[in-house]
């Protein structure tokens, strides 16, 4: 009994206490914050590759890209229609943008896609900026510039349908400080000729005086990148310098109908930048661009195409984005897919293809979207595997560090370990009585840990935010590096339970070779410590 | 012959120091009967101490034995020799060592506290007050008990050691000085208090190294060269004179005398 007793006692006429407490308490708020944040970091970084593609993809190693992925497609609808959802093709080459209003020249990766169908395979749609405010406007079809009309008063109204679409988001919105602030961003006006730039919200539109309308003349759209394009501000959000429709001249290399390049000039895409896209990957948002896929395989030569000897030959994509039914595993479809395409080589077919397609089929991998992302996925699993090895260490250095103050602890006590084995005690309990001693230390230290663990991560950005205003060098988070806008701030549940059973443990474990050293000792040895 | 109480039987304890050894006791023996009152006397460092807490079980012989009621204290296991320290004995210390974060109370209390599990303690908590309280009425400072023992001067530290030392009623009572560090009244008051204790029948071994100390008991034994030499003066009243024993003499080693030093 004496030692839930004593424990009791000491924990709370014993200053020595609450340094143990306190030293607990810090490693366990250290710890949880270290791990919220990274583990907030990592899944985000997973989330957003997630988004890229789609479950399975289909992907050609050459850029000539793979014929019969349209009957592919549909011969997969029957053969597994409990495991597909959808499928849509995409097209991948690289080029040159220009920017003729800024005169910005740089190279991009373009991709070729069916926008209806690819936003459903993927979080595409939901980096869409313009997208967001007037839903349902983008699209990558010929199409004019938008303009804003301006009253004399400097009031400023859209061409109807974009102000009906920006009402549909309103209603639907729920985040009222969005809306706010889409109200509250001034108008400016850039320049006195026609037509200027102006600001809606966050959004720019051309403008003139007059009426609000559409002007020049039908052009496909392209959605780039969002860094391609915009400069991104420290708060994470971007300043947009051109216009919604503005030209982009895209430059780009046929490749001949068997994949090798043709040699013949370039080809020039005049197109009107519709939208821009942030799939929160800086990589991918400062150079990918995406136009229409029909459009990209006329101008690669990648659609079907009258051979000398009188043949066609067929339509070619460089992906096949497979999307899989809710509660389809993702390993078993890949390789359901892969088995499917093999049989359909065989069997659907003809015999008589040429060397070049039938080389192009060869090379065809049917991948999962972690393996697509693998580079970059491995980067932030090897960053998680230093991580955990680093926390190893700190927490080693928390145990060693309760250790520590557990083996003073004891050794203040020693005259009362004396005592009490003097009146009969034995070594087990003298024993128990520490290690019951060190786990009330670490309930409290753990408790108040997790306590101010938690209100850190909660409040991280605020710190943050606050820290940088001291100094501006003490900004550590910049979401031009981390592409995040926010540190993550949210505390697993399952997390804060694992580093306080772990804490609490590691104090047990730490007062365990004193108390064990307490216990062993005759009574007259620990009582001649004066 | 009856079992005495306590039968110490050529005991040898030797300290290390840093080379060399200093060998302390060299087959001491004591006898102790049923209802003694035994002093102890020695100059400083001759190793009374270091011989009582052998009797107590509280550090072990290099050879040697030490019986209680016939049965060897060091042969047992470890739980026994617990149970003989929690119930057989009560010690008294020259520095009282109560526990500092404990009231009078509960210091006195700790022999119970030790003895009864978690659960045997609700049940034994009342009934342990009850005693300890008598206790202390007995060593007369029944309105201390929820002091501090850093409130209590010396000799009120030492009543509530002896309170303790008796709480669980043992057949024998060790005392290592308990007047040591005592002025010369609140010394007597001490004194008076555990012949009371001795009337009543408790056995006492005390050790001391002042000569008007050892009066009160019924035997003195001197402890020189690490033996118990001789059995001094008997007052009437004491039981038996078959105490003690000289050291059983063997092995070259009685010339060395140990190394003495003020304490
Ligand atoms: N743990 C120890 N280590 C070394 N020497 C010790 C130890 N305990 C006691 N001694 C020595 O043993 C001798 C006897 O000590 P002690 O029994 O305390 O004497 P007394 O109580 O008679 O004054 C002294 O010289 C003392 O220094
Ligand atoms: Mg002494």
């Amino acid at each position: 009994m004496y030692k839930w007793f004593l424990a009791w006692r000491y924990l709370h006429t014993k200053m020595i206490a609450f340094f143990g407490i306190a030293s607990v308490m810090l490693c366990v708020a250290m710890v949880l914050v270290v791990l919220s944040v990274m583990g907030g970091f990592l899944d985000t970084v997973r989330n957003r590759s997630r988004g890229l593609h789609s479950e399975i993809v289909m992907n050609s190693h050459s850029m000539q890209g793979f014929p019969y992925y349209d009957e592919f497609s549909q011969y997969l609808a029957k053969k597994l229609p409990d495991v597909i959802r959808a499928t849509t093709p995409v097209l991948s080459t690289y080029g040159l943008y220009r920017d003729p209003a800024y005169q910005q020249t740089g190279p991009t990766q373009v991709l070729g896609i069916q926008l209806d169908d690819y936003v459903k395979v993927n979080s595409f749609g939901d980096g869409l900026h313009y997208q967001k405010y007037f839903p349902g406007t983008t699209h990558l079809g010929p199409q004019q510039m938008p303009v804003a009309g301006m009253a004399m008063d400097h009031t400023l109204t859209l061409p109807p349908d974009l102000e009906e679409a920006n009402m549909r988001w309103r209603k639907s919105e729920t985040d009222q400080s969005l809306i706010d602030r889409f109200e509250s961003a001034p108008f400016e006006i850039t320049s006195p000729e026609f037509p200027v730039f102006a600001v809606k919200g966050e959004r720019q539109f051309a403008t003139r005086v007059g009426l609000p309308g559409y002007v020049g003349p039908e052009r496909n759209g392209i959605i780039m990148g969002c860094d391609i394009i915009n400069i991104r501000r420290p708060d994470g959000n971007f300043d947009r310098t051109i216009a919604r429709g503005a030209n982009i001249v895209l430059t780009l290399m046929p490749l001949g109908p068997t994949g090798n390049p043709t040699g013949e000039p370039a080809a020039k895409l005049h197109l009107r930048y519709a939208d821009d896209s942030r799939t929160g990957i800086y990589d991918i948002d400062r150079m990918m661009v995406y136009v229409d896929f029909d459009l990209l395989q006329s101008v690669l030569g990648m659609d079907s195409r009258q051979l000398v000897d009188g043949n066609f030959t067929k339509p070619r994509a460089n992906q096949l984005l497979i999307d899989l039914d809710d509660g389809v595993d993702m390993d078993v479809a890949k390789d359901q897919i892969a088995l499917a395409w093999i049989d359909f080589q065989e069997n659907e077919i003809p015999l008589d293809l040429d060397s070049s397609e039938q080389m192009s089929l060869y090379k065809v991998q049917v991948l999962t979207w972690e393996d697509m992302q693998r580079d970059f996925i491995q980067a932030v699993e090897k960053e998680k595997v230093l991580v955990t090895i680093l926390f190893s260490l700190i927490s080693l250095v928390a145990v060693v560090l309760v250790g520590c103050i557990f083996y003073m602890i004891v050794e203040k006590k020693t005259k009362d370990i004396g005592i009490l084995k003097a009146v009969g005690a034995s070594g087990r309990g003298i024993a128990g009585l520490f290690i019951a001693y060190a786990a009330a230390v670490g309930v409290f230290g753990s408790i108040l840990g997790l306590a101010v663990g938690c209100a850190f991560v909660w409040n991280i950005n605020d710190i943050q935010d606050w820290l940088a205003w001291l100094n501006p060098n003490l900004r550590v988070w910049s979401p031009d590096i981390y592409s995040f806008d926010k540190i993550p701030e949210t505390v697993k549940q399952a997390d804060a339970a694992w580093v306080g059973v772990i804490a609490i443990i590691s104090s047990m474990i730490g007062s365990l070779i004193p108390a064990y050293a307490a216990a062993k000792v005759w009574p007259v040895k620990a009582l001649r410590y004066e | 012959m009856s079992t005495a109480i306590l039968n110490a039987k050529g005991i040898h304890k030797a300290y290390k120091m840093g080379r060399g050894e200093v060998s302390v006791l060299r087959g001491a023996s004591l006898r102790v009967e049923e209802g003694e009152f035994v002093v102890i006397m020695g100059s400083s460092g001759s190793g009374k101490s270091t011989l009582l807490h052998m009797l107590g079980a509280l550090d072990k012989p290099d050879r040697g034995q030490v019986e209680f009621r016939g049965q060897s204290v060091f042969d047992q296991s470890k739980p026994i020799r617990n149970h003989y320290r929690n119930q057989d004995v009560g010690f008294v210390f020259q520095f009282y060592h109560l526990l500092p974060e404990l009231n009078v109370l509960e210091n006195i209390a700790i022999p119970r506290l030790v003895y009864h599990s978690f659960f045997g303690w609700r049940a034994a908590k009342r009934k342990s007050f009850a005693e300890a309280r008598e206790m202390l009425e007995r060593v007369g400072l029944a309105e201390r008990e929820k002091h501090r023992p850093s409130e209590l001067s010396g000799g009120e530290m030492q009543r509530v050691a002896i309170a303790r030392a008796l709480l669980n009623r043992p057949a024998l009572l060790l005392a290592d000085e308990p007047t040591g560090n005592l002025d010369a009244k609140i010394g007597t008051e001490v004194l008076a208090m555990l012949q009371e204790f001795n009337d009543a029948g408790q056995t006492i071994v005390m050790v001391t190294h002042d000569g008007c100390v050892a009066e009160k008991a019924h035997r003195t034994v001197r402890l020189t060269d690490g033996v118990i030499q001789a059995d001094s003066g008997t007052r009437s009243g004491s039981k038996s004179k078959s105490g003690s024993e000289a050291g059983d003499h063997r092995r070259g080693d009685s010339g060395d005398k140990p190394k003495t030093e003020v304490v």
